[in-house]
């Protein structure tokens, strides 16, 4: 929202935003993301939870008369005061020493600057980021984009030095480099991930640089314990937190209600993907195969183990429908308000190799497809008890968000499918190939859909990483 | 643990990178709003279709001469189609011959 009146403010009209309470400090660092200082008018609380009659005299006693002081200049005590957000602090440059001290007084600086995620951080020495700095032939003041929501730079030198503290090995960097790449395309919308819903992020890694750089695509897949996967994991988020500028209290810009933990990077387990005979995902994603590539995506609901048993694969997909139906249903009505949300299914190798031998991966999605549904009137019910009491499928259609088979009656017990096209659904071969277990990951709606990069590695990474490896 | 132990130090770079915004003068504030075109731009959340109709009532009872362009003419700005929607808000504005806008819902 504050995006929009920034850019109107551009145009040289003035422009007042309402603002919820709750985001006064987020708004600040947008602000300050933006090069702009916008007026608001608070709302205060929250108003999904209050009466007509208790927001009719919020609207009275602060939003509206915040609204008119922002817009006509006037001082109001209930017009909020913020910093000034155009006058810039000296800030340090991106290879100056800030701090010199041992690793202990290291750690309690960095936290105290919110620099971390709460965990130590790996001291990021010159010598530390250059090593990491080598392994990509891009220059360090390469910048991928200006990245919301502080506005920094995505540079590839911010990525050398969060990888370091991450914990990452610098044979590494091809593929963080490709991850700031994912969450910088325009389309993965990381300007919202400091939203309410608590997303997470996960990182995708298929090809052969999944072996080479040790990932775990097998037995306790997705289990913080191995370097590459946790590491790349954990330097998302941080990526996230201090470049993105997204930090919960005491920072601020972060609105995230309740969180979850964040993942450790996912690897396809593309030999036994090819053996069943599916293809691999990063195939699936319109890749060459053999080609290194990195998917991030949006997580913000996880379903609980699925098991399946036996050979005929219906049996395997109708307890996929039945878990992913069941997890997934209620927070279907976000992606109904934009028209896309995306189920991935990380299907162990036992129980894909059984459906496999009689179904491709596209009759799995229009088995989904077609048998998880919710009642129109249910899904309403949840999209107007989160944020949009207006919410109706009729609107949706009509704006060509949502195919018309959503309205081909107006009965609110009419079945409409949970998964608005098959092609949305994914599908990932990982886990342990000796037990029948899948497991489901949802995305945020527009927020975070998968988005893939291939990996470009330096010319010469053979050798590199030859010698990486003898370190 | 003090710099007195027998532990390294360590030279420990800036970790985070540079602003890349330039920053933007505000517009102009208008002391009367008598006249004036205000637009709105909504979101479709958070109770919008109640506020905005009680914030035109409180806006008008001190500027009766105000007009305003709701909300419908503009489409969700951050909904499914945000790039879209925001590339054509300059153009609806100047159709409009806005003089300000109310941007809402964050909450």
């Amino acid at each position: 929202m504050l995006r929009a009146a920034a850019a109107v403010e551009k145009l040289g009209i003035p422009t007042v935003s309402i603002l919820g309470s709750g985001f006064l400090k987020q708004a600040e660092v947008v602000m300050r993301g933006l090069g702009v200082s916008l007026s608001v008018g608070v709302y205060p609380g929250a108003p999904m939870v209050d009466s007509h009659e208790t927001l009719a005299g919020k609207v009275e006693q602060s939003l509206a008369p915040g609204l008119l002081a922002g817009l006509t200049g006037e001082d109001s005590p209930v017009a909020p005061k913020f910093a000034s957000v155009t006058k810039k602090e000296a800030e340090p440059g991106p290879d100056d020493v800030v701090f010199s001290g041992d690793y202990d007084r290291v750690q309690s600086y960095f936290h105290k600057q919110l620099w971390t995620d709460g965990l130590p951080i790996a001291p990021p020495t010159r010598a530390r980021v250059d090593a990491f700095l080598k392994f990509t032939d891009l220059p360090p003041d390469h910048v991928i984009r200006v990245i919301p929501q502080e506005g920094r730079e995505a540079s590839v030198h911010s990525i050398a030095v969060t990888g370091v503290m991450a914990g990452c090995r610098p044979e590494y960097m091809p593929v963080l480099i490709a991850v700031v790449e994912c969450i910088s395309d325009p389309r993965y919308r990381i300007a919202d991930a400091g939203s309410t819903p608590g997303m997470e992020h996960m990182v995708i890694i298929g090809g052969p640089i999944a072996r080479q750089l040790d990932v775990n695509t097998g037995q306790g897949v997705m289990r913080f314990g191995r370097q590459a996967n946790t590491s790349i994991g954990r330097f998302l988020r941080m990526y996230i937190r201090n470049i993105c500028g997204f930090r919960i209290p005491p920072g601020a810009g972060d609105k995230c209600s309740i969180g979850q933990s964040i993942l450790v990077a996912l690897g396809e387990d593309e030999e036994s993907a090819r053996e069943v005979g599916w293809p691999t995902y990063a195939e699936d994603r319109g890749f060459a195969a053999g080609s290194n590539v990195v998917t991030c995506r949006s997580v913000v609901s996880i379903t609980s183990p699925i098991y399946s048993a036996g050979e005929d694969p219906a049996v395997h997909v109708q307890q996929w429908t039945d878990v992913i139906g069941g997890s997934f249903t209620y927070w279907a009505h976000a992606g109904f308000k934009t028209g896309l949300w995306s189920p991935l299914i990380l299907a162990s190798p036992s129980v894909a190799g059984v459906i496999a031998r009689h179904w491709t991966k596209d009759q799995v999605r229009q088995y989904l497809f077609e048998r998880i549904k919710v009642s129109a009137g249910k899904a309403t019910h949840y999209a107007q008890q989160t944020s949009t009491p207006t919410f109706n499928f009729e609107r949706l259609v009509e704006q060509g968000i949502l195919p018309p088979r959503y309205t081909q009656s107006d009965d609110p017990d009419r079945l409409v499918n949970v998964i608005i096209d098959p092609k949305m659904v994914e599908i990932i071969v990982a886990g342990d190939p000796g037990r029948n277990q899948a497991r489901a990951y949802m995305s945020n709606h527009v927020q975070g859909p998968p988005t893939s990069r291939e990996v470009r590695l330096p010319a010469d990474w053979d050798e590199m990483l030859k010698q990486a490896s003898e370190d | 643990m003090s710099e007195q132990s027998n532990e390294p130090k360590f030279d420990v770079l800036w970790p985070l990178s540079r602003k890349g915004v330039e920053d933007v003068a505000r517009a102009a504030r208008l002391p009367d709003l008598n006249g004036k075109v205000i637009c709105e731009l909504w979101d479709v959340i958070f109770r919008g279709e109640t506020i905005y109709p009680m914030v035109r009532e409180y806006i008008k009872k001190r500027f009766p001469g105000v007009t305003f362009v709701t909300y419908e003419n503009f489409g969700n700005f951050h909904g499914a189609r945000e790039s879209e929607v925001m590339a054509t808000i300059p153009e609806r504005l100047r159709h409009f011959k806005a003089d300000a806008v109310i941007a809402g819902i964050g909450a």
